[in-house]
């Protein structure tokens, strides 16, 4: 459950963004008609790009540590594709077909920072490039792929941004988890507002961390959990909505859990839905209606001035959890490229009598104002 | 010294003050000649400053900060290139770029030329940030990527009056496309469209072909070192932005210089100006000076008084000159474009640059030539004695001088024309072209001297008088002639030059116009053939058509063969008989096997050093290695000043599979109307649904008048030039006789106590002048014709690089010499009626 894809030029301004939000409200409308029976998920097709859909991404967010490290330091890496309808008729091959995104944020608790940068190219001339057989994606030489292993699958992702660099290499101990009904997970009370939508949670993750703001620049050898998302979608954000929520935790156990809830302007809930599954288990889909976010501390981001609640109390089938922010500035102010406000960021996952159970990413979207269409 | 400087203002103040408000008219004139000299230099300066430095930030603003460009040396770069390039981990940024000068319709159906460029946003932004589009509201984000999406400069939507949201139809090879207007695009100086690159090549119908690479490395990349590792294919070439300014600034130095030059002559012919006035001024003060002589004015400070009254006239005239330069810049740059109509600034509306370095220059220089023009009257009045000047027996002007010295300073031009040029600047023939006129001016009073010699003694007292007076006192001769001898020298040798190359223009325009009817797709001029072609199809069904007995193409693409030089124009056409076809300079080699044969024009000799019978390496297509072609001829060609290569086209198409064409050569069957060939070519075309409209037609009699009145319009301005320079050299001789002729006084006084009559006298002083005059004219004839030999000979062909033959157009001399012999002796009669008016017989009684 992520945020729409955003495409950006190098001049965005505010009017852009709002734009480039309206593109993909405007979905709803057309979505209505066309409600038929989605294939179920093949894999590994389904791995790979579907390149019909309007929005789709491949979303990967946790935490790495390492004995020179005093907490663990939390990582996104994600790369995202865009359809673009107007240019599918241009026999060029330069023409802009399908956009790529990447964004990739580190996120440092002891520091109490945050690093992002981001990037955006059109598919094409093998410069930047989407599979449609397996995850295999690339913009320029920031790198996601996919190979089968033993355990499922092993993905590797090769990120050299400006602050930091990423050469991860995140391997499945689970099943892949599909998320709502075999994969076709509802954001609103049409029919047509879904996604396809699976999860590959409990990802052990190997590799190296390169500091480069550090005096070194010496590649840390770093080990942790993450949790991938795959997600695509014609039609996403619902009528009435101004943002989202959404919370993806790795259980200390093995167990996975995911909620969101889409939000209308005044705060309450329009739709809501999640996930849970324990180690060996079938997973648990949650209904509608039975899952709630209850907004706690809030934090308010000294750049923007948006006010982000920092701690929730989320009530689910599979029990009462509580998020806690890792630290409070997490927020990504990216005006400056994509014209976009969010928080998402390192969050502990703690059991209704505040126990920390797990480690995960928080995602609140709509609270900078922008999003309020 | 502090006293004395004293006494100088205070003499400047009353002296000299009361002598320029009595002859305001004629000082005023001098100062007019030495203003309008600075005024011409320094304007042509400014505008060729501000054309200059508006072109290098036309070319950053569209190059942005990149460290190279990426080009192929012939037609387009494969896409392929640019992913290669983009794909080394040294380049921090790749642009790719689609750049194509085209036309566009507005509402009215009127056409305008408009440039096309294809970018893609998401790479170019740090690059060129001026050319990021900006989406009008209400447009979908992903329009930016529909193909036929067109974001517009403001120059372009006031052009064609098209806001977001309408459409404009743009040119493509015989076509109109329909375009969206769908945002704007802030830079770019000339009318500009923006498309996504993809878009570009759809809508140009160059799929895989952009033009160019713009290039930003990583910090410390060596563009060199990366340039040699990434093995480019064959046929790419690398420049950078500097290389840009830098071919420019050479293509348009020689135009510059010429320009300069020309400016530079007002100048020398103000302060021959000053000298005159200044002459004439210290003959009628004689006198006065010598009182104040007498009174303890001492030479040294007589000279510094009359040399600060030269350089007072040189600074009004200089600071008004800067001021009307200024002015006259402003205008040109808004009037004409920075080139002044030489084309050498494709697209750029300059604005004016002005720097007090220049301005401070081209002052000193006009306060120069007038000191320089005042340094002889100085010496005069430096020189004099002052009790032999009270009783005006000063005629102090007698000098021995060197009388080799005029000889050796022509000897010295001669060499000097012999030397080639410095960075494609004839410096040394400017200077061979000064030093003879140097020369030939100090040589009037030996060349006087001889001519006169020869002449019988005449009976007539009268005649014999204002003989022996112009044998003996030859070297008031110079004086008087000098600047007749000047101007006229520099009007014959500009005469003899533009005469020359219009007749060699004329020549060629008949060798290279065949055919009885050319056709071309319309072109917006620039570097339109990428855009704007035939295609062969249509050829073939043209040369079906009634009235037409044959027809060729003709395909002009450039080529790039150095990147510090310009592209050179690369024809291909069918070159069946050379010898017959082209305007040749010289002999054919004959063709050697495994080289295609090629022919240059004279620039490419010049510049790129093909001789005949020299084998070049032709890069002819991108990624393939050069094709060996062999000189076999060079060729006259007054179209492309930076070379031009014609190939075959048999050996073109094959060679690079380009069979499109830009103009077709037909000839008609006898009695066939060419305008019913005009309608049935157009609707040929229009039935192969192209836009038969957008074929121009001209026949080779409506482009000799064209070109000839192109040509005429733009050296208008030397037959201005001219007109100064022979009335700026008449004045002077005026003032100059009218010098003499009052130092004479008294001689005419005497004259007439001997019984002369008033008009004997004048019949002397006329024939003096009549005598003077033609050896002025003879002299400055000859002169100019050696001047005109060096400006056609040497000039030209190290300037522009192309020859021409010298063609005298004795008439026109003729008229010249006769009128300015005519002028001297009415002038000198003038001059003559005033001095020899009842005060000379008073005149005598100055002794007393």
């Amino acid at each position: 459950m992520k945020r729409p894809v955003v495409t950006s030029f190098t001049r965005f301004t505010r009017r852009h963004a709002l734009l480039a939000l309206s593109a993909t409200a405007l979905a709803p409308a057309q979505a209505q008609d066309i409600v038929e029976a989605p294939a179920p998920m093949r894999f590994p097709r389904d791995h790979g790009a579907h390149l019909d859909a309007r929005t789709e991404w491949w979303y990967i967010t946790g935490q790495l540590q390492a004995p020179s490290l005093k907490a663990p330091v939390g990582f996104q890496i994600t790369f995202f594709r865009s359809r673009v309808e107007p240019a599918q008729g241009n026999p060029s091959a330069m023409a802009a077909k399908h956009l790529i995104m990447a964004h990739v944020a580190l996120s440092d608790p002891t520091a109490q920072r945050q690093w992002h940068e981001q990037r955006l190219a059109r598919a094409g001339l093998g410069l930047s490039e989407v599979s449609t057989e397996d995850t295999a994606v690339h913009l320029r030489d920031w790198s996601l792929s996919r190979q089968n292993a033993a355990e499922g699958s092993r993905y590797t992702a090769r990120i050299q941004a400006q602050a930091f660099g990423l050469d991860l290499s995140l391997t499945s101990t689970q099943r892949v988890l599909l998320q709502g009904d075999e994969g076709i997970s509802r954001k609103g009370p049409q029919a047509g507002h879904f996604s396809h939508y699976y999860s590959q949670p409990q990802l052990a993750v190997q590799g190296q961390l390169t500091r480069k703001d550090s005096a070194t620049q010496q590649p840390l050898a770093v080990t942790g959990r993450a949790w991938l998302d795959h997600e695509w979608s014609d039609a996403y954000l619902p009528q009435g909505a101004a943002g989202w929520d959404w919370i993806g935790m790795n259980l200390q156990n093995g167990s996975a859990l995911m909620a969101f809830r889409m939000r209308r302007a005044d705060g309450s809930t329009l739709w809501a839905g999640g996930t849970f599954r324990a180690p060996g288990r079938a997973a648990q889909t949650f209904p509608a209606g039975e899952v709630h976010f209850k907004p706690g501390r809030t934090w308010q981001s000294p750049a923007t001035g948006a006010r982000y609640p920092v701690q929730w109390s989320v009530e689910t089938p599979a029990g009462r959890f509580e998020v806690r922010a890792r630290f409070d500035a997490q927020e990504l102010d990216a005006h400056q490229s994509t014209g976009t406000v969010y928080w998402e960021g390192l969050s502990a996952l703690l059991d209704a009598q505040g126990r920390e159970v797990g480690s995960g990413y928080l995602e609140m979207t709509g609270y900078a104002g922008t999003l309020s269409l | 010294m502090q006293g004395e400087a004293r006494v100088l203002w205070a003499l400047l103040g009353q002296f000299s003050w009361q002598e320029l408000r009595h002859h305001a008219l004629r000082h005023g004139t001098a100062m007019l000649a030495v203003l309008l000299g600075v005024a011409l230099a320094f304007s042509v300066h400014l505008i060729n400053e501000s054309a200059l430095s508006e072109f290098s930030a036309a070319v950053r603003s569209v190059n942005g900060q990149a460290d190279l460009s990426l080009r192929a040396a012939s037609g387009g770069l494969s896409e392929g290139v640019y992913a290669q390039v983009a794909r080394d981990p040294r380049v921090k940024l790749a642009s790719p770029v689609i750049e194509v000068q085209t036309l566009a319709r507005d509402a009215q159906g009127k056409r305008h030329p408009l440039k096309l460029l294809g970018m893609d946003a998401m790479v170019s932004g740090p690059l060129s940030p001026q050319l990021l589009p900006q989406l009008a509201k209400g447009v979908d984000r992903f329009d930016i990527f529909a193909p036929d999406s067109v974001f517009l400069n403001a120059r372009a939507q006031r052009l064609f009056n098209v806001k977001p949201g309408e459409t404009l139809q743009v040119q493509t090879g015989l076509a109109f496309k329909k375009l969206r207007v769908v945002g704007s695009v802030a830079g770019g100086n000339e009318a500009l469209g923006l498309m996504d690159i993809g878009s570009a090549q759809a809508t140009l119908g160059t799929l895989g072909q952009i033009t160019r690479v713009d290039v930003q490395l990583t910090a410390g990349a060596q563009a060199a070192q990366v340039l040699a590792e990434l093995k480019l294919p064959a046929g790419v070439v690398a420049d950078t932005a500097s290389d840009a300014t830098q071919r420019v600034s050479n293509v348009s130095r020689a135009y510059r210089v010429n320009l300069t030059v020309l400016a530079l002559v007002a100048l020398f012919t103000g302060g021959f100006l000053v000298f005159s006035i200044l002459s004439l001024s210290v003959a009628k003060r004689q006198q006065q000076l010598a009182l104040l002589g007498v009174l303890g004015l001492s030479s040294r400070e007589r000279l510094t008084l009359v040399l600060a009254e030269s350089g007072l006239m040189g600074v009004v005239g200089s600071v008004l000159g800067l001021g009307l330069g200024t002015a006259l810049a402003a205008m040109a740059l808004r009037l004409l474009s920075g080139d002044l109509g030489g084309g050498y600034f494709p697209g750029i509306t300059p604005s004016l640059h002005w720097s007090p370095w220049a301005a401070l220059l081209y002052g000193l220089l006009g306060v120069l030539a007038a000191m320089l023009g005042g340094w002889v009257p100085a010496r005069t009045a430096q020189r004099l004695a002052p009790a032999q000047a009270l009783k005006g027996l000063g005629d102090a002007t007698g000098q021995g001088g060197w009388p080799w010295l005029g000889p050796l300073m022509m000897l010295l031009g001669l060499g000097l024309a012999q030397l080639p040029a410095v960075n494609g600047v004839p410096l040394w023939a400017y200077l061979s072209v000064a030093a003879l006129l140097m020369g030939g001016i100090i040589s009037v009073p030996t060349v006087v001297g001889a001519v006169l010699q020869r002449l019988p003694e005449p009976r007539q007292p009268a005649a014999l008088l204002a003989l022996e007076r112009a044998r003996r006192m030859r070297h008031t001769a110079t004086v008087a002639m000098a600047g007749v001898v000047a101007s006229l020298s520099l009007s014959v040798a500009l005469t003899v030059m533009v005469g020359s190359f219009r007749g060699s223009v004329t020549q060629w325009l008949d060798t290279i116009l065949p055919a009885d009817l050319y056709a071309r797709a319309t072109s917006g001029g620039g570097n339109s053939s990428e855009a704007l072609h035939f295609d062969p199809a249509l050829l073939t069904r043209l040369s079906q058509l009634p009235g037409v007995t044959r027809l060729h193409g003709l395909r002009i693409t450039s080529l790039s063969l150095n990147p510090q030089l310009s592209e050179v124009a690369l024809i291909s056409r069918p070159l069946k008989q050379p010898e017959k076809n082209l305007p040749l300079v010289g002999a054919l080699v004959p063709a050697q096997a495994g080289l295609v044969g090629i022919y240059v024009s004279e620039a490419m000799v010049d510049l790129h050093g093909a001789r005949v019978g020299q084998a070049l390496a032709l890069p002819l297509r991108p990624g393939q290695p050069p094709v060996r072609a062999l000189v076999r001829g060079v060729w006259r060609d007054y179209a492309r000043q930076q070379g031009a290569i014609l190939i075959d086209e048999d050996d073109y198409r094959r060679l690079t599979g380009d069979t499109r064409i830009n103009d077709v050569a037909l000839w008609l069957a006898p009695g066939s109307r060419t305008d019913q060939v005009e309608a049935a070519i157009r609707q040929v075309a229009s039935q192969q649904g192209l836009a038969g409209e957008l074929i121009e037609f001209a026949e080779p009699r409506q482009i000799r008048e064209t070109t000839l009145r192109i040509f005429d319009r733009s050296f208008a301005v030397t037959y201005w030039l001219q007109a100064v320079a022979i009335g700026i050299g008449l004045f002077g001789t005026a003032a100059s006789f009218s010098a003499q002729v009052l130092a004479r006084r008294k001689e005419f006084g005497l004259l007439s106590h001997l019984g002369f009559t008033r008009a004997q006298i004048l019949s002397t002083v006329g024939a003096e002048g009549l005598a003077l005059s033609s050896v002025g004219a003879l002299l400055g004839l000859g002169l100019g014709l050696a001047v005109s030999v060096v400006l056609v000979k040497v000039v030209n062909p190290q300037s522009f690089h192309w020859t021409m033959d010298l063609l005298l157009p004795w008439g026109r001399l003729g008229l010249l010499c006769g009128g300015v012999i005519l002028a001297g002796t009415l002038t000198a009669l003038l001059a003559g009626r005033h001095a020899a008016g009842r005060d000379a017989v008073m005149a005598v009684k100055e002794d007393w």
